[in-house]
């Protein structure tokens, strides 16, 4: 769309005066071409009346010539150059910026009234700040990817498409993006929205006739992003909103921040051009912290709240809490609490029990027959098709789903798992948990399916 | 096209249009005036794109037509011509002969096909103020000091316009400091604009000394200001204003009432010393009663001046001497208070009496 444009002001320039181009062309953009309906960004209203009245017929010829269906042109302003401008250095002393927080902070030191207008304004929580955000292997490179976003946005990492497991700090990361453009450029406009709540608007605006609004105060940001995308909904027409806002804003170089739980080729609803256009830069992700990231990230919380904690408790918890870090910080924050209480320090509560830190323990106790009950009946088949010597795929995966789960789960060993799905010995079930190992780090439908037979074992 | 009028009226009419049609478009036609009579209303119109100007003139003899002429000689022309004498200006495709007695010239002019049509306010869908000339224009200039010049930045290079409380204020900063100024009380109507600082210093050079009150319409995207004959219509900046009204401390423990004279001697001292340092000097408040200005430059020495006054908590706070000028200077009553909490919050300045006009000074880091 924006070549488009370019081909059309080519050809336009070739009509008319050069004086004339210039005064009247130069700082004009495309908005839309949606349904044939043109919006053409100009610098300010007047250049309305002229571009409609002198050059409507010549701008018409130049979009069709460049195969753009053409019904009605129509002018707004708007101010797109902005992202053009970068940001002002911010030095210490000088900035607005700095006043402004500073100042904010002396006028109310819990800014709660400011918290709230901005919350309405760009559904950024003020919590996340990249400072907060711990830096690991286990996400690095996209934690540099959004630094590169925040100094130069909608350029390289556009969209920025960021994705892991729940409790690994997506949301962070994208807002802390959000809030530190704002901060650099308080004009800057950024809307963060899970995408159920951008359906709910969407469909709101619909039902109250204002469809055309929506649409407009989208096309004004300059960086949308956008939580949970998984979570899309396969209803055509809200779909394809999206869709056009996505376009738009990426034609017009706007920044786009999109997160999920996994790329979006595995979630079943997208649209396939959707799909492949969210990760044209690429797609990040957010992987489950290693053992060291994981006491990094215990240190620094303790350090933000002022905490002591022994390092020895620090690593007991980190080795024990594998699921995710937001599991991490719930334990880390209960143990605090605790020692409060109790009048022990962390290591002390940890060493005579009170706490146990599995984070497996607080489900309800399953046999292994169950197990393989569920996963049968999860797949659709009897315990008897489960058991048997069957190759056939679905079964041979369904056997190996419960190999994986009674050995994780209930920690039986791999000679007490063979004879509970009935397989020869101890290294057809390592094969399998290995296989299911693997699969899992790719196959996000099988993560799914893993979750939900774990959900109906404990639920 | 013709018209008959009097040099004096003609004159003040074009040096009002001709101003912003000077030489700078890199379209021709923009540094022309439009002169148009229409059933005996005569107008003249220049544009720069950013804002428009008109003037309405009173004539004794027209016939109706269009043309435009470049605007900077026809100004230089007429203003040339012997006061007193009647002008008459006729036009014949695109020739315009301008007669005054024994005097005569020929001018190309333009068509005034390619002069750009002009955005119009839709008077049923605006806000409409009035305003006394002399309040408005001390007003705009206590404000217009604190805006910025930085392109880089839009929204602080205009003064904002905004309701609230059912007052109209005007607001202007640039990062430094913030000047805000409630100019008319008890509205009804809402208004939320920024106005560029280079149409209302336009507007204010226009005000000539028979006009009385202003009238400022705002639509979405446009103000105008009617002022007698001359309408100027200019574009809003289209960017968000910051919420200025959270910069503004509304608890300043430290409170002094300071002569306003004496206030701008020793900061104006204290400024000789302070040119090395960026201007910094040093504001305090001591107990016993005592407010005093100081700077200090290492190669050439430093200054201290007090002032006595009453003083019930102490303080000091560091600033840049030239904003504090400008504020003091903004300020028009011969007391003024002097108000801040610590060294982070700004300082904020107002007169004695008045309450409608408040200028905050962000303090320099020491």
């Amino acid at each position: 769309m924006y070549d488009v444009w370019k081909n059309a002001l080519a050809e336009i320039e070739q009509q008319i005066s050069s004086a004339n181009y210039s005064t009247w062309f130069q700082d004009t953009s495309l908005i839309s071409t949606q349904n044939g309906d043109i919006k053409i960004n100009v610098k300010n209203t007047f250049y309305v009346k002229q571009l409609q009245n002198r050059y409507y017929d010549i701008i018409k010829k130049a979009l069709e010539n460049n195969n753009v269906p053409v019904k009605t042109i129509s002018f707004e302003v708007q101010t797109t150059n902005r992202h053009k401008i970068r940001p002002r250095e911010i030095t210490k002393d000088t900035s607005i910026n700095n006043h402004l927080n500073e100042i904010r902070n002396s006028i109310h030191p819990q800014p709660k009234n400011h918290l709230n207008s901005s919350l309405s304004e760009t559904g950024l929580n003020q919590k996340y700040t990249l400072d907060t955000f711990i830096v690991g292997s286990n996400n690095d490179l996209a934690f540099s990817a959004a630094k590169s976003i925040i100094d130069s946005p909608g350029t390289r990492y556009n969209p920025f498409f960021l994705y892991g497991g729940p409790g690994l700090g997506k949301t962070h990361l994208v807002q802390a993006i959000g809030n530190e453009l704002i901060r650099r450029n308080p004009n800057y406009r950024v809307f963060y929205t899970p995408i159920s709540h951008f359906y709910s608007d969407f469909i709101d605006s619909i039902q109250n006739g204002k469809g055309k609004e929506f649409n407009r105060k989208f096309q004004k940001l300059d960086c949308l992003i956008i939580d949970d995308f998984q979570l899309i909904v396969n209803k055509e027409k809200s779909q394809e909103e999206f869709f056009n806002i996505f376009n738009d804003l990426y034609q017009l170089n706007k920044q786009i921040i999109v997160t999920s739980d996994r790329l979006p080729n595995q979630i079943k609803t997208v649209d396939e051009r959707l799909a492949s256009r969210l990760t044209w830069a690429g797609a990040f992700d957010l992987q489950l912290p290693k053992f060291e990231d994981k006491c990094a990230i215990l240190r620094a919380k303790a350090e933000q709240i002022g905490a002591e904690i022994e390092e020895d408790a620090i690593e007991y918890i980190a080795e024990n809490v594998n699921t995710n870090i937001r599991d991490l910080e719930g334990k880390f924050s209960t143990i605090l609490l605790m020692s409060e209480v109790r009048g022990l320090t962390p290591l002390e509560l940890i060493q005579n029990g009170s706490v146990s830190v599995d984070t497996t323990s607080k489900m309800r106790p399953v046999s292994p027959k169950q197990v393989v009950e569920k996963v049968a009946k999860y797949y659709d088949l009897s315990v008897a098709e489960l058991k048997s010597k069957s190759r056939v795929s679905h079964i041979m995966l369904a056997r190996q789903v419960a190999m994986f789960l009674l050995s994780k789960e209930l920690k039986l060993s791999t000679n007490k798992v063979a004879s509970e799905v009935n397989v020869k010995d101890h290294t057809t079930v390592m094969h399998g948990i290995k296989k299911i190992e693997k699969s899992l780090k790719l196959n996000f439908t099988l993560r799914d399916q893993i979750e939900e037979i774990k959900e109906r074992l404990y639920g | 096209m013709k018209i008959k009028v009097t040099q004096e009226k003609l004159s003040k009419a074009l040096n009002v249009v001709s101003r912003i049609a000077i030489g700078k478009a890199t379209l021709p036609i923009l540094n022309n005036v439009l002169i148009r009579v229409n059933q005996k209303k005569v107008s003249l119109i220049t544009t720069n794109l950013d804002m428009a100007v008109e003037d309405y003139l009173p004539v004794s003899e027209s016939e109706d037509g269009v043309i435009t002429v470049p605007a900077k000689l026809l100004a230089e022309f007429v203003s040339n011509l012997p006061k007193g004498d009647n002008i008459e200006i006729t036009s014949k495709d695109t020739k315009v002969t301008i007669k005054s007695g024994q005097y005569t010239s020929t001018i190309n002019g333009a068509l005034a096909d390619d002069f750009p049509e002009l955005p119009e306010i839709d008077e049923k869908n605006s806000v409409i103020y009035k305003i006394g000339v002399d309040e408005f224009k001390n007003s705009i200039n206590q404000v217009m000091i604190a805006s910025s010049n930085d392109l880089t930045r839009p929204a602080l290079t205009g003064v904002f316009f905004n309701t609230y409380d059912k007052n109209l204020a005007i607001a202007a900063t640039d990062g430094y400091r913030l000047a805000e100024k409630k100019i008319i009380d008890k509205v009804e109507s809402e208004v939320k604009a920024i106005v560029p600082t280079s149409s209302l210093q336009e507007v204010l050079r226009s005000i000539s000394d028979e006009v009385e009150e202003i009238e400022i319409s705002f639509n979405e995207d446009l103000v105008r200001f009617r002022l007698g004959d001359v309408e100027i219509i200019s574009k809003l900046i289209d960017e968000s204003f910051p919420d200025y009204q959270k910069l503004i401390p509304k608890n300043n423990n430290i409170s002094v009432e300071l002569n306003r004279e004496e206030l701008i001697r020793v900061t104006k001292l204290a400024a000789l010393f302070a040119r090395s340092v960026g201007g910094s000097i040093v504001c305090e408040a001591k107990s016993p009663d005592i407010f005093s200005v100081k700077s200090i430059a290492n190669e050439f020495g430093e200054n201290d001046s007090h002032i006595e006054t009453k003083v019930e908590n102490a303080g000091k706070i560091n600033l840049n001497s030239r904003f504090l000028l400008d504020a003091l200077n903004a300020l028009d009553e011969p007391d003024i208070k002097f108000e801040f909490s610590d060294r982070i919050a700004p300082v904020v300045l107002k007169n004695k009496k008045s309450k409608d006009y408040t200028h905050i000074v962000m303090p320099l880091n020491s």
